[in-house]
């Protein structure tokens, strides 16, 4: 196989990301590489998916037409290759379908995980949590901490003590809601930094030592200085010393890690701005409107005040992160022991588990380990995945993580440091649209990685760029041009860092596609009402739907689009979808009310949940069945749901429900249909428990389907990726302002986290200069991280693009889209045509229609009810013998006796033991009933051979039979048959005989019984009739009781 | 290779395979007696197609007027026990139970330092969930290999044993040591493992079951080599029919086709092209799983009666979760013959509860058990035996949720407790009477439940609770019992036997409860119900018209990648059926479905779904593109385009306004009423007048009002006189704490949960906090009046109601203070509490709720002090004065809040809108609904896109 180069490509939106990955594949397919050793991942589904279906269809299309085929051989670098070499791939990569290796990043972790559990220390197979599941195990872990009741074990108290700590200071009553709000935010990070050393740690944070930390006065004996200091100058004005009294008070009142006054907050402003003057006895600071020059004894005590209180805030911020991560740390063991350990992980844990550090050890390879071991551990892999890995290709870079990454790197590295050359690694990405930083995405990872190996061999990765749009057109490409390559407008709304990083990323982009009619507008509205008029307005303008064009809204966040897109369908009557995760069980009247019936089964005392009910025809349709009150409303469903689980039971309900709604309400029919579905899931987990059930219908989430014809309303974040002729973003009023983490996580170069700390007041923050530093590097993180998010959205248009924003204030100096927008682009910016739509018709579909048809041929011939004489078999138990345990009861016993009674050819009483295998090692008691069977006199005529016959007498033994009886399939087997025949061998009558081994007392209750064997037996009667061909008079029956040996005729 | 007594013969595949099947067997009959098929061993692939064969043979003799004696039909599983009786001498098989319980046994007590290479890692807490799960594995392996007749430690030297390397020998070996180890524990209590059976039957004959003279195998395409290797023994004394159905034609070609024992070969099949005329007619790109089913019942509906015209398969059981609904919607009964696992039964969940019950009578796992209806039938019972009351179940319910919301308890016992304590100030009691009857009645039962050894005790347990039930035996409730009692019974055999397996109570329910719910039931089909079939049952279906859903890869053909133990290259060596083989078998398959339905004799419909139910994408069966090459782009084109759903998400629209009931009631308020209504006039008339209020589910912990509740009781301490008077912070608060803990002990008992301690610790410091504040404010000269003071107001015909805290009096100055405390997190001052900013939303406010502020409007939200001001005003004069207590989280700001504005104009105001309240409620007025945040709402599931909007107009709502 020939050479291939290592590929990193930077590929602008629109620019054909997946057609380089594709052609990519198709290269090395071309190039010999067997199908099933190319790995290539990327982060959804369904971008998999079609990612797939590309590839596919481009080999098609090539083996199809040798101009076609002509084309790809070029794009691949390939000339010479027809459509007989492209049919000749494509039949290869279909043979290894089920062996390749294209898929998502976390189906692809799984399956290692999948393939090496005891490798891994895990308990069992991988079971992958998604969000319900993972909640309940969490909830779980929750219990067995919260409830072990008594005394508090270990854990438990070491638990208070840690809550204790992490709240210090503040009292907090619900523990419940508290953890909840720590687990969801902060478990991530423990995960990521699960050393103590981390965590509130000063010597971490600051190396060099942090002044405060060794205040020399403490807080109180700062004040009583203080106070002592304003007693005694006389030189301070009365509005002053009140002011400073207040202040004194009001520090005295004062709690680390409480807010602070104004008073308090302002004079510490001041005090710390002037901190150097004042330590060195000048300065001057303004209170109540009037400069002050302390004297030095004055300005000491000022200091000593600073001091103090900042020493007090940041000690008790290090203790709060420390009892933080003493809470997490207790509960993350757990949870760990409990869930993970047994193979319960969601796919966050499948990475953290393959990472090298966390147990990954079996990647370890290549460099890491010595040679000879890395060789076998990478024949071990190989063998057990079925599996080898030749060509990596990774999609959308920009968005994977460092751990994604270490746990790649080992398979990686030695493909890129590979000295034949005959393996690949390509990755490709836009640093521009790194908008998933907030779940681990790692921009920077593109560069250093790029980096890394060209260091050591400068060629080991060729970089290329793409900055062509084959998606946009010319209008579009140039109000991208204008906003992202402002260095100047851009430094006016984001901080330094950010730009820099931005425009040495920048590239001018062109387009690719110069004859693309289209337009930008910026058009303007007050408010968001206004905004979302204007959307109105624009696609009624352009028709674009009628145009046959595709058309989506793009909006922040979800909400906001699930409003537009209702305004949209209200006000309009457009068929919009907001394409959000939609609750479907409980965003409308009709699924809640449902819900409400549960929980007034369940739950009778809820009063609104019945109320609820009485308020819709929900109550109606009770009453019809039955159900007036709480108490008629508990005791069925609680025993529907427990017989037949919740799915069963709603689709009752739901059916007599609809039964009541506009005939045209398709709406609520569909949701009836999804919470029906949502039951179902739920039934898979065999609980019965009504609140879980109905926690588990509340996070039920149900994509809207992705229609033709409609106005999509997506967020930015899922709009990346996609591509629509007309694009409207009405919802852009956010900006660059910077995000607040409560928890500050500084990470080294290396990603490793160096130190964590609850980050302290602002006043205090600001104090300090690692914080400042590390809060000046999140916020550029993350006016980058906005940026790109403008960048996706403004990408996204084909031909059209509207802006509509809210006005911008003359002067405005705000760090917003709007202002970036007045800057760049200016007030009433239009470019292009501004009729682009107007030449445009839809296309005529060609939707093929389905053909419905119908088979003329004649039916399946035997297709009849079945019937087995035993199935007409009934009788009624009490629960105490239905759950008898003992051997000597119930069907064991029964089969036992029919068994060795089966063995018995022709017997008399007297004829002794039986002597057979069978007997030998049967069960005593049951030995003991068939052999009394035999000895009974009252037997004797179902066991001796009859002597009335001249001819022969046959004898059926548990023989099998099959007939068709009146239209109905009958399948059975006879206990006992006795057939006198007449010498020439027609039979002349017929005996059956039932064993029951039934615990009759007496004969009565024999007769009793045999009432109720009596369909049983005339149907043998019928069956043996017509086996034999006698009349069914001439067929007698006969029911043997074992218990007390005696048979009971049956006419 | 097979003997001479192996013959290979063909059905030709023009005809149904069920008729075919019956015509070769009836071959010679003359139909003068019962047809007579007695001496015939025929083997079938499944079970259903045993049962398809016999129908078609009782169809088949009816036509002749006559019945049959069927033939012994076997499924490939049912073989060896047939063919292999036990040897004389050999312990006898270990039951499922037996076997799991010895590897349980053996895994628990591993060292797992001796076997590396299966453990490289220390295995996790080795409890006996995590050994349960691993002997289950292990044994589904060993299952698999006897497919082979391998055990586990013949795989290192079959699979070695040859030129190329195996990197997992030394594994193998040890996984060979650890079958021994477990085969040794069988031994020890006289068993032996099924698969030893087979191991060493693999070397001896195979018995010929008496009565019988000849063999088939019909139609089973994928004989395993276990089975083959029996046949192979039997063949020397009857002749072995193998049965084929395929093409028409001559031995040779059969004989290319398949293998001696009639199974595809796959260096046939593999490169044999599907060349089907009308394959775009018959392959269907569908959406999804929904749309698929969609057009299935559109197929159905084209036959009125439609059994045996049309069948369907199901190919992927993703589209059973679609199909199974859009059936019933369409009046369609259909049947799964599948039947379904036990976990899904009623008595499951019951036996779950007790098993929840057993392991510890925690209040999650009483309750559980409690919701049972069983469990409550029984209680009605016992009630009745008892006192003779009238039970009702939304009595003790309510109770129960009363019991757990005021007490949380950690578990029986402490409920039983709370539901019998005295509340401390002897103040209301909400009953608990059916409570406690229940919860002693459970004490009982859980008593039996744990005495005495398993399954004995839980079989106690049920015949207690079903004593006064009347069971059908041909109910499908009796059949899950009696399969309980089965399992329960050989599982306590099996206990007995390995008495060291399961160590606690809660380790054998939790392996019986698993045994039971891996059987699989069967429900009774109805008649004329259509049958789902699985993919490998199809070959045996007879209906002209058959379409198959879910034709997609990973499916069909059954691909097995990246198995932990068994990857395709081991199963290749060790002779285990591979990838290639189930290919070959698919694509057979496919065809033979295909054949009997070609041209006018019927239609075969294939949907292939292109994403599933969960939102994975799907590809086609790859069988489908088998096919010649310059068909091959067309038919990726087809089968791999783009496709949407039909039907576009629908606009939402509301199914009904709700007509709250007209509000009758006679009205009474206390003072907190009042900001109900301000709030919201409509939730007031819920709440007030309708009584409707929810219950909080799923409580973890006291909620606000609760733990206010505990704090004052413990404040009360401050008006005795030991603490009247004190001005020494330590000794209140000890007289505080002493109170609170009186209060804890008789609300909760003495063992709490987790969040309970939390919160009380929390209260403790708050209410040393208070303490300090307590004794500051007697330092200043205030000294308590009167605590938990009633008062009551008339305004207009209404009598207002109502307790202050306390009232003190100052002894310097004899100013006289109302005084309320305040637990909330937050500590905002009275004046933040009782008024706001007027906002957009708020134009329906009245002029007498608004209150001038300047150029502004505020509007009061609250009249709780006002109103106590003015109820004490006549007693104590306008020199009153109302504050806060507040004890907020942040303890270091617990304080006294003051509201020295609430005097003159602005208690004019408040009276003025007290008065305004009354007049509207008293004339009805319950409008409008204030649209508030779902965060805040506790009626947020009543409304849906606007409160408002979800009223009907009578409600007394505003539009
Ligand atoms: S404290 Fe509990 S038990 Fe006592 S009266 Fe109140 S509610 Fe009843």
């Amino acid at each position: 196989m020939r050479t291939v180069v290592n590929t990193a490509i930077l590929a602008s939106a629109g620019s054909g990301k997946t057609f380089a990955l594709t052609n990519r594949v198709v290269a090395l397919l071309a190039l010999g590489a067997p199908p099933e050793r190319i790995v290539a991942l990327t982060f959804t589904r369904k971008a998999a998916g079609e990612f797939f279906d590309e590839i596919l269809k481009k080999l098609a299309h090539a083996a199809a037409s040798p101009k076609e085929a002509e084309k790809l051989a070029d794009a691949i670098g390939q000339t010479g290759l027809g459509p007989a070499d492209f049919l000749c791939l494509l039949r290869r990569v279909v043979d290894a379908m089920p062996r390749l290796n294209l898929g998502t990043l976390d189906s692809f972790f799984a399956r290692i995980v999948r393939s090496f559990p005891l490798e891994l220390g895990l308990g069992g197979d991988l079971e992958i949590l998604h969000e319900h599941a993972a909640q309940r195990e969490r909830r779980r872990v929750l219990r067995s901490l919260f409830t072990a009741a008594g005394e508090p074990d270990e854990a438990q108290r070491e638990f208070i003590e840690a809550f204790k700590r992490a709240t210090f200071g503040l009292e907090e009553k619900g523990l419940a809601d508290r953890l909840e709000t720590y687990l969801n935010d902060y478990a991530g990070i423990y995960l990521a930094a699960p050393q103590v050393d981390v965590w509130g740690n000063p010597g971490r944070i600051w190396p060099a030592g942090f002044g405060p930390l060794q205040a020399t006065l403490s807080l109180a004996d700062a004040l009583t200085a203080l106070r002592r200091q304003v007693d005694g100058t006389a030189s301070l004005r009365d509005g002053q010393r009140t002011r400073l009294e207040t202040v004194i008070a009001d520090a005295t009142d004062w709690r680390p890690g409480a807010p602070l006054s104004r008073p308090l907050n302002d004079l510490l402003e001041k005090v710390v701005a002037q901190l150097e003057e004042l330590r060195a006895g000048r300065g001057q600071i303004t209170i109540d409107r009037v400069r002050f020059s302390p004297d030095p004894a004055f300005a000491a005590a000022l200091v000593a005040f600073a001091e103090a209180m900042i020493g007090a805030e940041f000690k008790r911020r290090l203790e709060t992160t420390k009892g933080l991560f003493a809470l997490l740390r207790t509960y993350e063991q757990r949870y760990h022991e409990a869930v993970r350990r047994n193979g319960r992980m969601t796919f966050a844990d499948v990475e953290r588990l393959l990472r090298p550090d966390a147990g990954g050890p079996l990647l370890e390879s290549g460099l890491s380990a010595a040679e000879s071991d890395a060789g076998e551990r990478r024949l071990a892999i190989d063998w057990r995945l079925d599996a080898q890995f030749d060509h990596w290709l990774l999609d959308e870079f920009q968005d994977t993580s460092h751990g994604q990454w270490t746990v790649l790197r080992n398979l990686i590295d030695e493909v890129v440091q590979d000295p034949e050359g005959a393996r690949s690694f390509f990755y490709v990405g836009d640093v521009k649209q790194a908008i998933y930083a907030w779940r681990e995405g790692d921009s920077r990872l593109f560069r250093e990685i790029l980096q890394h190996y060209n260091q050591t061999n400068p060629a080991a990765i060729v970089e290329q760029e793409l900055n062509a749009s084959w998606r946009s057109g010319p209008a579009v490409i140039a109000a991208v041009n204008r906003v992202f390559s402002d260095h100047g407008a851009l430094s006016q709304v984001m901080s330094g860092g950010a730009v820099t990083t931005w425009s040495q990323e920048w590239r001018t982009h062109t387009s690719a596609r110069p004859s693309l009619k289209g337009v930008v507008e910026w058009r303007l509205a007050e408010d968001q009402e206004g905004r979302f008029a204007e959307t109105l307005r624009i696609l009624q303008e352009t028709d674009a739907l009628g145009r046959g064009l595709s058309v989506a809204v793009l909006v922040e966040k979800n909400d906001t689009g699930s409003a537009l897109a209702d305004y949209l369908r209200r006000q309009g009557g457009l068929p919009a979808v907001a394409e959000s995760d939609l609750t479907v069980c409980t965003d409308n009247p009709f699924t809640s009310v449902l819900l409400a019936m549960l929980r007034a089964a369940a739950h009778p005392g809820d009063t609104l949940a019945w109320g609820h009910v009485c308020m819709t025809p929900l109550g109606a349709v009770l009453a019809e069945q039955g159900v007036t009150t709480p108490e008629t409303l508990t005791r069925r469903l609680l025993r529907e749901i427990h017989a037949h689980g919740f799915a069963a039971t709603l689709e009752h309900w739901i059916e007599a429900l609809a039964a009541r709604l506009d005939p045209a309400d398709a709406f609520s029919r569909l949701r009836g249909r999804q919470l029906v579905e949502a039951a179902r899931d739920f039934d898979e987990l065999a609980s019965r428990d009504v609140v879980e059930f109905l926690q588990y219908a509340a996070r039920y989430k149900v994509r809207d389907a992705d229609t033709a014809a409609v106005v999509r309303v997506l967020t930015i974040h899922k709009a990346k990726g996609l591509g629509f002729d007309l694009v409207i973003l009405p919802d852009l009023e956010g900006g660059f302002g910077a995000r607040r983490a409560s928890l500050a996580v500084k990470k080294a170069p290396d990603r490793s986290v160096s130190w964590i700390l609850e980050v302290p007041n602002k006043v205090f923050a600001d104090r300090d200069p690692v914080l400042t530093q590390y809060k000046e590097e999140a916020d550029a993180q993350s006016a980058y991280e906005a940026l790109c998010k403008l960048y996706v959205a403004m990408t996204r248009a084909k031909r059209a693009m509207y802006l509509v924003t809210e006005p911008v204030a003359d002067g405005s100096q705000s760090r917003s889209f709007p202002r970036l927008l007045r800057e760049t682009l200016g007030e009433g910016y239009t470019e292009g045509d501004a009729c682009w739509y107007e030449a445009l018709r839809p296309e005529p579909s060609a939707i093929p229609s389905d053909l419905v048809v119908k088979v003329e041929a004649p039916p399946a011939p035997a297709r009849l009810p079945a019937r087995t004489p035993s199935g007409t078999e009934r009788s009624v138990l009490n629960g105490a013998q239905v759950f008898a345990l003992s051997a000597t009861a119930g069907a064991e016993w029964g089969t036992a006796v029919h068994a060795l009674l089966a063995e018995i050819a022709w017997r008399r009483p007297g004829d002794g033991v039986v002597a057979s295998e069978l007997w030998a090692q049967a069960d005593a008691a049951v030995r003991a009933e068939a052999q009394a069977c035999l000895e009974a006199s009252a037997l004797e005529q179902v066991f001796a051979r009859p002597s009335e016959g001249v001819g022969e007498s046959e004898l059926w033994r548990e023989r099998a039979f099959e007939v068709v009886l009146d239209g109905h399939w009958i399948t059975g087997i006879c206990d006992r048959v006795v057939i006198v025949r007449e010498p020439g061998g027609v039979a002349r009558r017929a005996w059956v005989w039932d064993f029951k081994t039934d615990r009759v007392g007496d004969r009565a209750g024999a007769v009793r019984a045999a009432e109720r064997y009596a369909e049983q037996l005339r149907l043998y009667r019928r069956v043996v009739a017509k086996l034999t061909g006698l009349a069914e008079k001439d067929v007698h029956c006969g029911l043997v009781f074992t218990r007390i040996r005696e048979w009971v005729p049956v006419g | 290779m097979p003997s001479p007594g192996i013959y290979l013969r063909v059905l030709p595949w023009g005809e149904m395979l069920p008729q075919a099947a019956a015509g070769w067997l009836a071959a010679g009959w003359t139909a003068t007696q019962p047809l007579d098929l007695s001496e015939w061993l025929v083997i079938v692939p499944t079970r259903q197609a045993g049962r398809r064969l016999r129908e078609s043979l009782a169809w088949w003799a009816d036509q002749k007027g006559q019945a049959v004696f069927p033939p012994r039909v076997v499924a490939p599983d049912g073989l060896t026990s047939l063919l292999l009786p036990p040897v004389r001498g050999d312990y006898p098989e270990a039951t499922r139970a037996e076997q799991a319980l010895a590897w349980i046994e053996a895994l628990q007590e591993l060292e797992w330092e001796r076997f590396p290479d299966v453990f490289p890692l220390a295995p996790p807490t080795r409890s006996f969930s995590w050994a349960r799960g691993l002997a289950a594995r292990l044994m589904l392996l060993q299952t698999t290999l006897a497919e082979s007749g391998l055990r586990m430690a013949e795989v290192a030297h079959v699979a070695g044993g040859r030129s190329e390397v195996f990197p997992e020998e030394a594994r193998w070996r040890q996984l060979g040591e650890l079958e021994q180890a477990v085969d040794r524990r069988l031994a020890a209590r006289q068993r032996q493992a099924p698969q030893a059976a087979l191991a060493a039957g693999a070397s001896a004959e195979a018995v010929l079951p008496s009565g019988i003279r000849r063999v088939a195998v019909m139609a089973t395409p994928d004989l395993a080599p276990f089975a083959t290797r029996l046949l192979q023994s039997l063949s020397t004394r009857v002749p072995v029919e193998i049965v084929v159905f395929a093409p028409e034609a001559a031995a040779e070609t059969a004989a290319s086709l398949f293998d001696p024992w009639g199974r595809p070969r796959p260096e046939t099949w593999v490169a044999r092209p599907l060349d089907w005329p009308d394959f775009a007619e018959r392959v269907q790109l569908c959406a999804d799983a929904t749309m698929q089913a969609a057009r299935m019942v559109d197929r159905v509906r084209l036959y009125p009666r439609p059994e045996g015209h049309i069948a369907l398969g199901i190919a992927d059981p993703d589209v059973l979760g679609a199909l199974e609904p859009a059936l019933k919607r369409a009046g369609i009964t259909s049947y799964n013959p599948a039947g379904r696992a036990r976990r899904r039964d009623g008595l499951y969940a019951l036996l779950n509860a007790l098993a929840g019950f057993a392991r510890g009578a925690d209040w999650e796992a009483t309750t559980t058990l409690l919701r049972c209806p069983d469990v409550l039938a029984w209680l009605e019972t016992e009630g009745r035996a008892e006192s003779g009351a009238e039970f009702s179940a939304v009595t003790l319910l309510e109770q129960i949720d009363a019991l757990e919301s005021d007490h949380l308890p950690p578990d029986l016992a402490a409920a039983q407790h709370c539901a019998s304590a005295q509340r401390p100030d002897g103040e209301y009691r909400r009953p608990r009477d059916a409570a406690l009857a229940a919860l002693r009645s459970l004490e009982g039962l859980r008593k039996r439940l744990v005495a005495g050894s398993f399954p004995e005790n839980a079989t106690d347990v049920l015949q207690t609770l079903f004593a006064a039930r009347s069971i059908e035996t041909d109910s499908e409730w009796f059949a899950s019992a009696a399969a309980w009692t089965e399992t329960a019974r050989e599982v306590g055999r099996a206990l007995e036997a390995f008495d060291g397996a399961a160590r606690t109570l809660g380790d054998a329910w939790e392996f019986a409860l698993a045994q039971f719910g891996e059987r699989t039931c069967f429900d009774r089909k109805r008649d004329g119900a259509l049958e789902l079939n699985g993919w490998i049952e199809l070959l045996w279906e007879d209906a002209p018209h058959l379409v198959v859903a879910g034709l997609n890869e990973k499916q069909v053909p059954e691909t097995i990648v990246g198995d932990a133990f068994l990857p395709e290259k081991l199963r290749e060596r060790i002779g285990l059926r591979t990838n290639a083989q189930r290919f070959a078998r698919d694509a057979y398959l496919l065809e033979a479905l295909a054949a009997p339905r070609a041209g006018s004799r019927g239609r075969l419909e294939l949907l292939v779904g292109k994403v599933s139910a969960d939102g994975e994408p799907q590809r086609p069966s790859r069988l489908l593109l088998r096919c010649r090459d310059a068909e091959l782009p067309g038919r990726i084109e087809r089968l791999f385009d783009e496709i949407r759903a039909p039907q576009a998400s629908l606009p939402w629209t509301r199914a009904w306004r709700l007509t709250p009931p007209p509000p009758v009631w006679t009205p009474r308020l206390s003072v907190t009423a009042f900001r109900d209504w301000l709030a919201c006039p409509f939730r007031f008339r819920l709440r007030r007048v309708h009584r409707m209020r929810p219950v909080a589910l799923d409580k973890a912990e006291l909620d606000a009002p609760g733990f206010g509740n505990l704090v004052h009781l413990a404040l009360r301490a401050l008006g005795e006189p030991d603490c009247r008077d004190c001005t020494d912070p330590r000794r209140l608060a000890d007289a505080l704490l002493a109170r609170f803990e009186t209060a804890v002990r008789s609300l909760h008992g003495d063992r709490l949960t987790l969040p309970l301690l939390v919160q009380f610790e929390s209260a403790r410091q708050r209410l040393r906090a208070a303490a300090e504040q307590q004794a500051e404010q007697r330092r200043q000269g205030w000294v308590i009046d009167k605590i938990e003071h009633d008062i009551a107001l008339k305004i207009d015909r209404i009598s207002v109601t109502g307790s202050v805290d306390r009232i003190e009096r100052n002894e310097h100055d004899g100013r006289v203070r109302v005084i309320d405390y305040k637990t909330s997190d937050k500590g905002d001052s009275p004046r933040s509490t009782h008024l706001r900013r007027l906002g957009k939303e708020d134009d329906w406010r009245e002029p007498w709720q608004r209150v001038p502020d300047g150029s502004s409007e505020l509007i009061w939200k609250d009249l709780q002090l006002p109103l106590y001001r003015r109820a004490l005003l006549a007693d104590y004069g306008a020199a009153i004065t109302c504050a806060y207590f507040t004890l907020p989280k942040a303890v270091g700001e617990t304080a006294i809040m003051e509201w020295p504005e609430l005097t003159g104009d602005l208690q004019a105001a408040a009276d003025r809108c007290a008065d305004g309240v009354v007049e509207a409620i008293l004339a009805g007025r319950f409008s409008p609904v204030v649209e508030q945040s779902a965060d805040w709402d506790d009626y947020a599931e009543l409304f849906h896109r606007g409160a408002a909007a979800s009223l009907q107009d009578e409600g007394g709502a505003s539009a």
